[in-house]
């Protein structure tokens, strides 16, 4: 049983779940295809419903 | 599961990841433009960019297609003579990195639905209706019209007044450098032409001269036109375009009605004279504090309910879009003229959701999302490979992220198993 975890994109939630999973003392391999994380999140502005800043 | 080899693509950022400092010196000296894909297709950016500004990893990538010299062969080189880290290596290759995993987890997220399928809303035809994601970029004070609501059919203008006076200058020039080579100027040239000179070269200056005064006219023409222009005051919200559609996606996108009355109450916080009609079935506002975020915005942000579908959107003088539709509560078809159209674009599976499900040996659902169990709603058909987010469907963020957090619980517990003394015997 290999104890790594692939994790396949780099938006919001491919950072979410690689960040749980390092805490838990996993190795995560995440790969994005973009230049950068963030995905769609980073190209929002606000978000409902507090209108917090997107990034 | 428990033993996944995968072969990943490496792409070459032909720069070296572990020397760039993210300084930006590259990109203030590359002289080529690019189309921007983070800001929606809005505005350019250099051949050599970072993604977004705060984007992470905080380096630089070339995108070689688009370069002078990586892709179109020509001589540059300006980013690596700039470049004080020696960060630029034009002769990285993309690489083939194999991982071993034990559980996998596809976060893979979806794409806009393009709208230029739906002929009548005029995406793609009339400047001034945009997708929702296309005016987050117009109202972020770090996109292209830092925050203002400069309308598409004015940047498209601002474009072309650039380039009218690129080609003036250009004109000038060869003109000026006739004048005092020849000792004549160039109304006296247009008047001997008249007056029936066949010398070639006098009826090429004369050309010249005439095209010149031309675009001379136009430009003028267009400042007063650039002067008169004001921000997107009048806009309106068009619910469910792709969505809920027998044409193209049956299902609701779940977010875009929050989303539209966000953009709309952002709208009016920057311009307290922006006023937004949102076109509607119904505003679906499901989540916690949503319904009372809806009623805000309609009670303090200048935001108007109109329950109909719009039927077409017309391109109306000075380039404003006409809106049609049949208000259901007055039942009556009426027309709008606003200054810029925003559509609820639908929710899709991204673009490489078929192939990656292929690879990676799971199943797709009716709409080409990744298929999850009704009873297990992580877990993909394969096991040890688990989904969350938007490849399993439209989703907002508060929802991508519990997903998320559940999908590495279930990868975990693959991976980090119960101890021998908890497992249960067969």
């Amino acid at each position: 049983m290999n104890k790594d975890v692939l994790v396949i994109g780099g938006g919001i939630a491919g950072i979410q779940a690689s960040l749980d999973l390092a805490e838990m003392g996993i190795q995560v391999h995440m790969v994005e295809r973009l230049p950068s994380i963030g995905g769609k999140m980073a190209q929002l502005d606000k978000t409902f419903p507090t209108n917090d800043c997107a990034i | 599961m428990g033993n996944f080899k995968i072969n990943v693509k490496r792409k070459a950022r032909y720069v070296n990841e572990d020397l760039c400092t993210g300084c930006g010196s590259c990109a203030e000296k590359c002289p080529t433009m690019a189309v921007d894909v983070f800001n929606a297709g809005i505005g350019q950016r250099k051949a050599i960019y970072k993604y977004f500004a705060q984007g992470i990893p905080s380096v630089f990538t070339i995108d070689a297609p688009n370069c002078r010299q990586l892709g179109q062969g020509k001589k540059c080189g300006v980013c690596a003579k700039t470049c004080q880290a020696k960060a630029i290596d034009f002769e990285q290759k993309d690489a083939t990195v194999e991982v071993e995993a034990g559980a996998i987890v596809i976060a893979s997220g979806y794409d806009v639905f393009d709208p230029s399928v739906i002929p009548e809303y005029g995406y793609g035809r009339i400047d001034n209706v945009v997708t929702a994601l296309e005016f987050e970029r117009l109202l972020s004070a770090s996109g292209p019209t830092s925050g203002h609501l400069d309308r598409p059919s004015e940047l498209a203008l601002e474009k072309e007044i650039e380039e009218s006076e690129k080609e003036v200058r250009k004109l000038s020039g060869r003109v000026k450098q006739l004048e005092e080579k020849q000792g004549k100027n160039s109304a006296q040239v247009i008047e001997e032409v008249k007056a029936g000179a066949s010398d070639p070269a006098l009826l090429e200056w004369a050309k010249q001269a005439e095209s010149l005064a031309g675009i001379e006219t136009r430009l003028e023409a267009m400042h007063h036109k650039k002067a008169a222009a004001t921000t997107a005051r009048k806009l309106a919200f068009i619910q469910c375009v792709g969505s809920r559609d027998f044409r193209f996606n049956k299902f609701c996108s779940s977010y875009c009605c929050m989303h539209s009355v966000k953009e709309a109450m952002i709208a009016n916080e920057h311009d307290r004279e922006v006023h937004s009609s949102i076109f509607c079935m119904d505003l679906r506002a499901v989540g916690r504090g949503f319904e009372e975020y809806k009623l805000r915005g309609g009670l303090q942000a200048n935001i108007e309910y109109v329950r109909g579908r719009v039927a077409e959107i017309t391109e109306g003088e000075a380039k404003n879009p006409i809106v049609w539709y049949e208000c259901t509560t007055d039942r009556q078809v009426k027309s709008q003229v606003f200054d810029m159209v925003v559509l609820a674009s639908a929710c899709v599976p991204s673009a490489g959701t078929a192939k990656l499900a292929q690879l990676a040996g799971v199943e797709l659902d009716a709409n080409g999302f990744i298929k999850t169990d009704s009873l297990m709603p992580l877990a993909a058909s394969r096991p040890g490979i688990f989904v969350c987010g938007c490849a399993q469907g439209p989703m907002d963020i508060p929802e991508s992220v519990a997903q998320a957090s559940s999908a590495a619980a279930c990868a975990a517990e693959v991976v980090i198993g119960a101890p021998a003394e908890l497992r249960a015997t067969a």
